[in-house]
């Protein structure tokens, strides 16, 4: 998991590769570094991240061409040494990467017995010497011939010391051409070049661009295809802060937005609703629903959603165990949910699904992305970029997609439908409620993070609420938490509870209701203290626990969205309360690229 | 071009239950918030390094105009934790100022016209606008161009001549500040210290909303200015008169009749069979529906309003949720904000998020704080708190 960028034009190339390499920091930022072709190749490499490499930097960088990278380690670790850019032994040519060289151990001894020189201990440092290898005056196809070497994913950037142009390929590992005026860009994903252009070209698998200032060509297997530039809507006012302390806290108030934008994408499209018309003709015999982290969350809220307006069984999975086992049929429709599009695991299970013969459609927040292109369908979510580790609004925005998608197909009675399309049109007024609260939020925040364990639990449909929340806190705030359905704590984890331990108990006004009061006395009998997320007018949970948080009524169906946004806020002023880096908490990347 | 500060921290209280959620700034005219109109006035003046002072509800602000990339212009945010003065709230500007800068409330709405000489003029000097009712300002004495005094809301007006709070300043300003103070207060000082202030006066829109009823008349002046724009659909059977501007998504079923100036915007479903007269706005993700009458009359965003509703002269805030009959017509009314009474003529003010039933009837002049809720069937009148129950 890395971020690659690059650049060739008229200005220098230096400041620009490190601006559109800040942005890519979510990918990974254990070590980043750039390398500048211009009467000579300069590297500028080390474990550090971007903002402490600009300081070390000399003040002025000659060159116009020149490649960047920031790290996330796979093979080998974050040093100086195995920082990217990655060079050959002439010193001309350097390599990034993002992805993995499978083969590497046998190249890399097939090269030392042709004379190379290796220096760190990364899979990529083959790819540099492959190409020089192979290098005769077209840098081009010395990179094409090198590929033909590799096993294993890529997304790379070649220059050489030189040459008039930049060479990007890649093959199961994003990347993206930026087309500028007079200049042009490469980048791991979109938000890294929102300062420049909004023009960009989405590479394929198995592509070769050829790029220079003036214009970019792209060839599969030595011949010319057209890629045609497409407009990104992202400004990039969306990749930045706007006054906020943190992207995530920025990005948890953009949820009220979100909402309403997925409710007018929706409406206005139509041909969304006819995406999701598989799901509702004939009759699936069952639905699998596959995803990771956070978005496994939403899948498992959308489990319950689902068979309540569906009336099928819904299955959910974690994608990255689907691999080891999972009976599938040809009549399951499957849902792979993965906000970025390019989470390894889920990327290997739609390949698997379609070798079965399932119709899978991909719920996702990245268009192109390598997911949407696997897919039968892909129903975009509109959450916007999101920088932010911790994931917030784009779960809020998958929740959404899955509400909205599957009302027009419920099978309910007609009442019931327009009571819940007039409900959850109410959503962003209620969740909107929920961030004017903010400050006593994070009070019961503050409290929190004073304590080393604890606890949420949840029924039903707020079951996953109770993962997601627990999820958020240990995270960013380092806390070590853990999400149960209540039902469960006594079968074990009641031995962790303590005056140590408080539980936060999700209680939504639906059939789970009297069970979770049950549970919370079961709780406190324990000693732990109770904060309970209530219904607002409750006063029965008042009574048992220890302090309450009020959160506006809705259709129960639609509580997971307001709880969420509760135990997000929570999370986050109790991180901040901790001092945490929020926004890129430790040993954590945004999207996961490697199995 | 020079920087501007814009003093975006205050909370309106005058103006509750609209500003209990979000500061005076924020509040929505014509489908914009007040403070929108200020920024906007600045770009077109070729201001675009601004920075904002925050305080009260100041996430509000941030959600909105974020970076003010959309806006065309650069936005920095300064911190007021407390509101305590004009003055005060300048001076968190101070590390953010690089050479002389314009200061101005953005709670005033104002054109591009009101500060086009302006905008250029050298400090120090003020604006002034003529105005009907003097005493409710800082009415400013002038003599050949220069002020000689303001004095904040006189029992007797020597002149009818205001200060806007629109000032050009240069760094010079910061030795006669004082946390207390407000800024008219400083030019006082700086007079007396024979510093030599230039008035300038401008005939360009210059609106204040002090009270809940105001933003009726400040979206009915704005919304003269409304262009025809049609971004959604609209079915057969449909009248557009005049000006009336339609937001992406939305849809105006069959044989609805909406007369200009009307702003719709993004998302709203209006009818069949709905009436929109002049002079009225509707916010994002509205449901509207048949045979319901709104007419010179403000709607927030997520509102939902019952068919068969007559709503007139009225402000509808943020997420209210109205079943069907709500009947809310305008009539002369006394009433008293802050002990101090005012005759009225307006239909009902809804704070956010409440919810009524069917039949609901609204005295002329009814104010319902945030959130409450109002059974089926009942009258209500007055003065309401937030969360009010009316069963």
């Amino acid at each position: 998991m890395c971020g690659i960028v690059g650049y060739i034009g008229e200005r220098p190339a230096g400041p620009i590769l490190l601006k559109c390499l800040a942005r890519l920091e979510y990918r990974g930022y254990d070590s980043c570094g750039i390398a500048v072709a211009g009467g000579g190749l300069r590297v500028h490499k080390d474990a550090v991240r971007v903002e402490a490499l600009k300081g070390q930097l000399p003040r002025r960088i000659e060159g116009k061409i020149g490649i960047g990278h920031t790290r996330w380690a796979t093979h080998g670790a974050p040093s100086q040494v195995n920082a990217h850019p990655h060079c050959d032994c002439t010193g001309k040519i350097a390599v990034v990467h993002n992805g993995v060289v499978h083969n590497f151990q046998q190249l890399r001894q097939q090269l030392i017995k042709e004379g190379h020189t290796f220096v760190s201990e990364t899979d990529t440092e083959v790819i540099p010497h492959l190409v020089e290898k192979y290098f005769a005056g077209d840098l081009e196809k010395a990179v094409a011939k090198a590929l033909t070497e590799m096993e294993g994913s890529y997304a790379i950037a070649v220059l050489r010391d030189g040459e008039p142009e930049l060479i990007a390929a890649r093959k199961d590992s994003p990347l993206v051409i930026g087309i500028g005026d007079g200049e042009n860009f490469i980048a791991s994903d979109v938000p890294a070049l929102l300062d420049y252009t909004s023009r960009v070209i989405y590479l394929e698998d198995d592509d070769i661009a050829v790029i220079t200032g003036e214009g970019v060509q792209v060839k599969r297997g030595g011949n010319a295809v057209d890629r045609k530039p497409q407009r990104v809507t992202w400004s990039v006012e969306d990749a930045q802060k706007g006054g906020y302390e943190h992207f995530m806290l920025k990005e948890i108030h953009e949820q009220p937005k979100v909402i309403r934008d997925t409710i007018r994408a929706y409406l206005a499209a139509e041909e969304t609703m006819a995406d999701w018309d598989v799901l509702g003709k004939g009759d699936a015999g069952e639905m699998l629903m596959l995803a990771c982290g956070t978005s496994y969350h939403a899948a498992l809220v959308g489990k319950y959603v689902l068979e309540q307006l569906f009336k099928v069984p819904v299955r959910t999975e974690l994608a990255s165990e689907f691999g080891y086992s999972g009976q599938t049929s040809s009549q399951t429709q499957a849902i792979v949910i993965t906000q970025s599009g390019e989470t390894a695991d889920a990327l290997k299970a739609i390949k698997r699904l379609k070798s079965e013969g399932c119709p899978v459609t991909v719920l996702t927040n990245v268009v192109g992305s390598s997911a949407t292109r696997l897919a039968d369908h892909v129903v975009y979510t509109q959450a916007g970029p999101e920088i932010s580790v911790a994931a917030t609004k784009s779960y809020t925005a998958q929740l959404m997609a899955l509400y909205w998608l599957a009302l027009p197909l419920a099978r309910i009675d007609l009442r019931r439908r327009d009571s819940l399309v007039a409900e959850l049109r109410q959503l962003p007024g209620k969740v909107q409620r929920v961030l004017d609260d903010e400050e006593k939020i994070a009070r019961h925040a503050a409290q929190m993070a004073e304590y080393d364990h604890v606890f949420f639990i949840g029924r039903g449909l707020n079951y996953p609420v109770a993962l997601e929340g627990a999820l958020k806190l240990k995270e960013i705030s380092y806390i070590h938490a853990e999400g149960y359905a209540a039902g469960e704590l006594k079968h074990g984890p009641f031995a962790l509870l303590s005056s140590q331990a408080p539980v936060v108990a999700i209680v939504a006004p639906d059939n789970t209701y009297d069970a979770m009061l049950t549970s919370i006395k079961e709780v406190k009998a324990r000693g732990s203290p109770v904060l309970a997320l209530v219904a607002e007018g409750d006063e029965v949970v008042e009574e048992v626990a220890d302090s309450v948080i009020a959160v506006p009524k809705v259709e129960p169906l639609f509580s997971p969205v307001v709880n969420t946004v509760v135990l997000q806020l929570l999370a986050y002023y109790a991180a901040k309360q901790r001092g945490c880096p929020i926004d890129f908490p430790r040993n954590l990347a945004k999207s996961v690229t490697v199995e | 071009m020079r920087q501007a500060v814009i003093l975006a921290a205050g909370e309106g209280q005058r103006l509750r239950p609209f500003t209990v959620n979000r500061p005076k700034v924020m509040l929505f005219i014509a489908g914009k918030p007040i403070l929108q109109y200020v920024i906007e006035a600045l770009a077109q003046n070729g201001v675009r390094d601004i920075v904002l002072v925050v305080g009260y509800r100041k996430e509000q602000v941030l959600d909105y105009f974020g970076s003010g990339e959309t806006f065309g212009v650069d936005l920095t945010y300064v911190t007021q934790e407390r509101q305590l003065g004009t003055a005060h709230a300048l001076a968190q500007a101070k590390g953010a100022i690089k050479d002389d800068f314009l200061v101005l409330p953005g709670d005033n709405l104002i054109a591009a016209e009101t500060i086009d000489r302006f905008a250029a003029t050298a400090p120090e000097a003020v604006l002034v606008k003529k105005v009907e009712n003097p005493m409710r300002y800082g009415v400013v004495a002038v003599q050949r161009g220069t002020v000689k005094e303001i004095i904040e809301k006189p029992a007797e007006a020597a002149s009818n001549l205001v200060s806007t709070g629109i000032y050009s300043f240069s760094r010079a300003i910061f030795d006669f500040v004082e946390p207390q103070l407000d800024l008219p207060d400083v030019v006082n000082r700086m007079i007396s210290q024979s510093q030599k202030i230039k008035a300038l006066e401008t005939e360009g829109a210059w609106l204040d909303a002090i009270y809940p009823w105001d933003i009726l008349s400040l979206n009915a002046a704005i919304l003269q200015q409304t262009q025809a724009k049609s971004g959604g659909t609209v079915e057969t059977g449909v009248t557009l008169k005049g000006q009336v501007s339609i937001g992406k998504g939305t849809v105006i079923r069959a044989n609805s009749y909406i007369a200009g100036p009307v702003v719709i915007g993004d998302g709203c479903e209006i009818g069949p069979s709905v009436c929109i007269f002049p002079a009225t706005s509707i916010g994002n993700n509205v449901v509207i529906a048949p045979f319901t009458e709104v007419k010179n009359s403000v709607i927030g965003n997520d509102v939902n309003i019952g068919s068969g509703s007559i709503i007139h002269d009225s402000v509808i805030d943020n997420s209210c949720n109205i079943s069907g009959q709500f009947t809310a017509c305008s009539g002369q009314e006394e009433i008293a904000v802050n002990q101090e009474h005012h005759s009225v003529n307006f239909g009902a003010m809804l704070g956010e998020g409440c919810t009524l039933g069917n039949s609901v009837t609204a005295q002329p002049g009814v104010i319902v704080g945030n959130y409450s809720q109002i059974r089926s069937l009942k009258l209500i009148s007055g003065r309401l708190p937030d969360r009010s129950l009316v069963m």
